[in-house]
């Protein structure tokens, strides 16, 4: 993989603070990365703060990067069970001139425009068309209860709590997600394998 | 040169070899009516893969030619119209900016100057303009980018052909000359391999040979229709170019599709793939759905379609009662449909043991065929050498043992075929009402019986009993002894005994593989022909005979000359009878066809008789002497007639 071009990414987005969207490193693995992505403006996501999680496979920017939320989201094109995400520019409308700053700015915008054409979640897309009021009330419900900065940096937390104990951070991250965060059953998890 | 080598490598495959096969539709035949007769003549050619290369070439420089476009160009177009040059000229020429602008070909785009830097839009490096590649959008990216980009496609499949410029929103097509300078050679090779395979299989002319190994593909030299069409290739397999199964007239792709899924061994994983996977509409590739919507887009073709109802998206919308709940579906379900398939397959599970007995005789046959195989290829490699030197007979005199063994191998497989067709022919349970159906069955279990009765006998001859006679022979060793005066050689092998013996067994071989030969072509003929229609055609069976055999020759000059068979200037004087007319006036031109085809054939078989000095009856296969009766001294079968039941 190119490791040259995810610095240049990640410099590039750490420039423009302005965007709305920042990425993280986790430790020395570039394969996998978090993103963050401020809610829009005007919409039922606004005030909400995302966090998503990145996988890039070995011939990225050739193929897509493998992007999924790992906050709860209440969204047509968002599974609100595990968080992944139907858009076409993430599966065979990637191109290599796109980055991840430009994939994320489109999972910004996807939260701004839902598509129910499309949807990856059957039961959020029919209340969002049957039902709009109730569609807002509960994106804007679950914007508030989980996608706060404070939960997001508490999942950091989690991870640090493991990584305090001698695990590198990507098996961590890894454990974390299979628990679905659950801190002890991942720590478990990770000692069993050892 | 072309020329030659397609005369060489046509064939015209007949297993009718009787049959005339001229083109010209000799006795008045018309395709439209008569399907299974255009069925029967099936001219292809055998291609190698130099020899695709080469079509492949030729038909690129056409295009090219005649649109005056680049190869590059040439070859988008030609995937775009499957490959046919004709279509390709009537698209282009009807709206050449539409079809342009599908198929990504767009104007070159002037280039700046190469004296200066800029940033390569994926790996935002900074190069000089001079050492970057593009498209003719003239995006340009850099060596090391286009190569992963390309590398990438090509390790995706043959998409790849179809691939366009690497900026979002720009559909320039990537041109194959770009795609071969970037790629290293070892997915050069791989991208050649996939326009190749391109060439043949978008191709509707075009076949691969399905056998491992064989690189040949086969090309058919009339338009293709969806029936079976056998055909062999240059490696010695058979197949049918329709269905891509082994060859297996007379019966139908769908019956064999059917057979074969049946009585898959790996009916389990088959399970998977009906349960998992559904073929893309568009393409018919299996598709498995492991994540997502419902809104698949096939990876290879792009079609979009609806993993519920199979439909196109586009016709989905609100207006259709939602994505997320396909109505079609829905609705499709509460009318039944898709209960109709769970109960086709309970019922399928209830005729199992119909299916056994129709299965085991299938597969023993199919043994059968395998075993004469390497029986043939044995009498090929010792039998005959041997054989040779106990009749004083050299070995080029005897393929007529091989003759046999072909036979033998070529009957089995139609004869394994028909079970496969008796089986879907009729059902668990006919009716005692339901004569046609009954008189059906039971016709075709007469003819496929009496077919299998004489290949039984030939099998029987060519293998037991030549072995018997090999035995008896080693018993008196063909080779002389000295005598005790050491001057005389007793030549067994030239006894006047002996080779009476051996005369005797070689045109009863002789004779019984030609018998064996017409039952199999005539099973062939009728099973092709329909049994309903051939119920019909039996019932009228003697007045057209008597037609067609007053002045043979006449009905032929008639038909071919266009003007009205007697049959139909019948049917023209008796309108009120319309129906059964019709019915009689096709059997009658049918008869009158064969019968015309007969008449040549009986021609060539007296010259033959005569050469020979004597005939040979067809039902019960006695050497008859007197070359001027017509009726067998044995069981008085007609001579020329139809074989009737014993």
């Amino acid at each position: 993989m190119d490791a040259g071009r995810i610095q240049k990414e990640l410099k590039e987005i750490e420039r423009d603070k302005k965007s709305g969207v920042s990425v993280q490193l986790n430790g020395d693995n570039i394969h996998r990365l978090t993103g963050f992505l401020e809610g829009p403006k005007d919409t039922a996501y606004q005030g909400g703060y995302f966090v998503v999680d990145i996988k890039l496979e070995d011939q990225y920017p050739f193929v897509p990067p493998k992007m999924r939320f790992r906050t709860k989201v209440w969204h047509p094109n968002i599974s609100s069970a595990n968080g992944a995400i139907c858009l076409d520019i993430l599966k065979d409308q990637w191109s290599p001139a796109l980055t991840l700053k430009t994939a994320l700015l489109s999972l910004q915008a996807l939260l701004a425009s839902p598509e129910p054409d499309d949807p990856q979640d059957g039961v959020v897309a029919s209340q969002y068309i049957k039902n709009q009021p109730l569609f807002q009330r509960t994106a804007r419900q679950w914007t508030e209860q989980y996608a706060t900065r404070e939960l997001a940096s508490q999942d950091d937390e989690k991870v640090l709590s493991i990584t305090s104990m001698g695990f590198p951070r990507e098996m961590a991250l890894t454990a974390l997600e299979s628990t679905h965060g659950d801190v002890n059953a991942a720590i478990n998890k990770l000692l069993e394998s050892c | 040169m072309e020329d030659d080598s397609d005369y060489e490598d046509s064939y015209v495959a007949s297993d009718v070899e009787d049959y005339p096969t001229s083109e010209d539709g000799d006795y008045g035949y018309d395709p439209q009516t008569e399907p299974e007769i255009s069925m029967r003549r099936a001219a292809y050619t055998v291609l190698s893969e130099e020899e695709l290369k080469l079509r492949q070439q030729e038909a690129l420089q056409q295009v090219m030619q005649v649109l005056s476009i680049s190869e590059g160009e040439a070859v988008r177009v030609l995937r775009h119209c499957k490959w046919d040059v004709n279509r390709v000229n009537e698209e282009w020429f009807a709206d050449t900016e539409a079809l342009r602008d599908k198929i990504g070909l767009v104007d070159e785009q002037p280039t700046g100057s190469g004296r200066r830097k800029e940033s390569c839009g994926i790996c935002f490096d900074e190069f000089w303009v001079s050492e970057m590649h593009a498209a003719p959008c003239n995006h340009s990216f850099c060596r090391g980018c286009w190569k992963g980009y390309v590398h990438t496609a090509i390790s995706g499949g043959p998409a790849v052909l179809s691939l366009r410029c690497p900026l979002p929103d720009c559909s320039a097509a990537v041109p194959a000359a770009l795609v071969t300078a970037v790629s290293d050679p070892k997915h050069r090779e791989k991208y050649h391999l996939y326009s190749l395979r391109s060439f043949v299989e978008d191709n509707q002319r075009l076949e691969w040979c399905p056998a491992p190994g064989c690189e040949n593909a086969v090309e058919a030299l009339h338009e293709v229709s969806n029936e079976a069409m056998d055909v062999t290739c240059r490696c010695g397999s058979s197949f049918c170019f329709n269905c891509k199964e082994e060859a297996h007239r007379p019966v139908d792709c769908e019956t064999v599709k059917k057979w074969i899924i049946k009585n898959s061994a790996e009916s389990e994983n088959l399970n998977w793939i009906l349960a998992n996977t559904k073929p893309c509409p568009k393409c018919k590739r299996p598709i498995e759905k492991n994540q997502g919507c419902m809104h698949m887009s096939c990876s290879q073709c792009k079609h979009e379609f609806c993993w519920l109802c199979l439909a196109s998206w586009q016709e989905h919308g609100e207006r259709t009662g939602g994505f997320y709940n396909c109505n079609k579906y829905e609705s499709a379900k509460k009318r039944g449909d898709y209960d109709a398939e769970s109960l086709k397959r309970e019922h399928a599970r209830v005729s199992l043991q119909r299916y056994m007995h129709y299965y085991q005789r299938w597969a023993e046959n199919d043994r059968a065929r395998s075993q004469a195989l390497s029986s043939k290829a044995e009498a090929n490699d010792k039998k005959l050498e041997v054989l040779s030197e106990f009749v004083a007979t050299p070995t080029s005199q005897l393929k007529f043992i091989l003759d046999a063994w072909a036979q033998v191998v070529e009957c089995r497989r139609i004869l394994k075929w028909t079970y496969a067709y008796g089986y879907y022919r009729f059902g668990d349970n006919i009716p005692d009402e339901d004569t046609a159906q009954k008189q059906q069955q039971g016709f075709f279990e007469f003819n496929q019986g009496q077919a299998e009765m004489f290949l039984e006998k030939l099998n029987g001859v060519v293998e037991k009993d030549l072995d018997n006679l090999v035995e008896e022979f080693k018993r008196e060793p063909g080779l002389s002894e000295v005598a005790p005066d050491g001057s005389v050689f007793v030549d067994q092998a030239s006894s006047p005994e002996r080779q009476a013996v051996w005369s005797k067994f070689r045109e009863q071989l002789i004779g019984l593989t030609e018998v064996t030969r017409m039952h199999f072509v005539k099973l062939v003929q009728e099973l092709e022909k329909g049994l309903d229609q051939l119920l019909a055609f039996y019932s009228e069976q003697p007045e057209a005979e008597a037609e067609a055999e007053v002045e043979p020759a006449a009905v032929s000059t008639a038909e071919a000359s266009g003007s009205a068979t007697p049959a139909q200037q019948a049917t023209a004087k008796a309108p009120k009878r319309s129906k059964r007319s019709r019915i009689s006036s096709r059997a009658a031109a049918d008869k009158a066809s064969n019968s015309a085809a007969a008449f040549s054939l009986q021609e060539a078989d007296s010259e033959l008789e005569a050469e020979a000095g004597y005939w040979q009856c067809r039902r019960c296969t006695v050497i008859n002497r007197d070359l001027n009766s017509q009726s067998c001294s044995m069981c008085a079968q007609n001579r020329r007639g139809p074989i009737s039941a014993s």
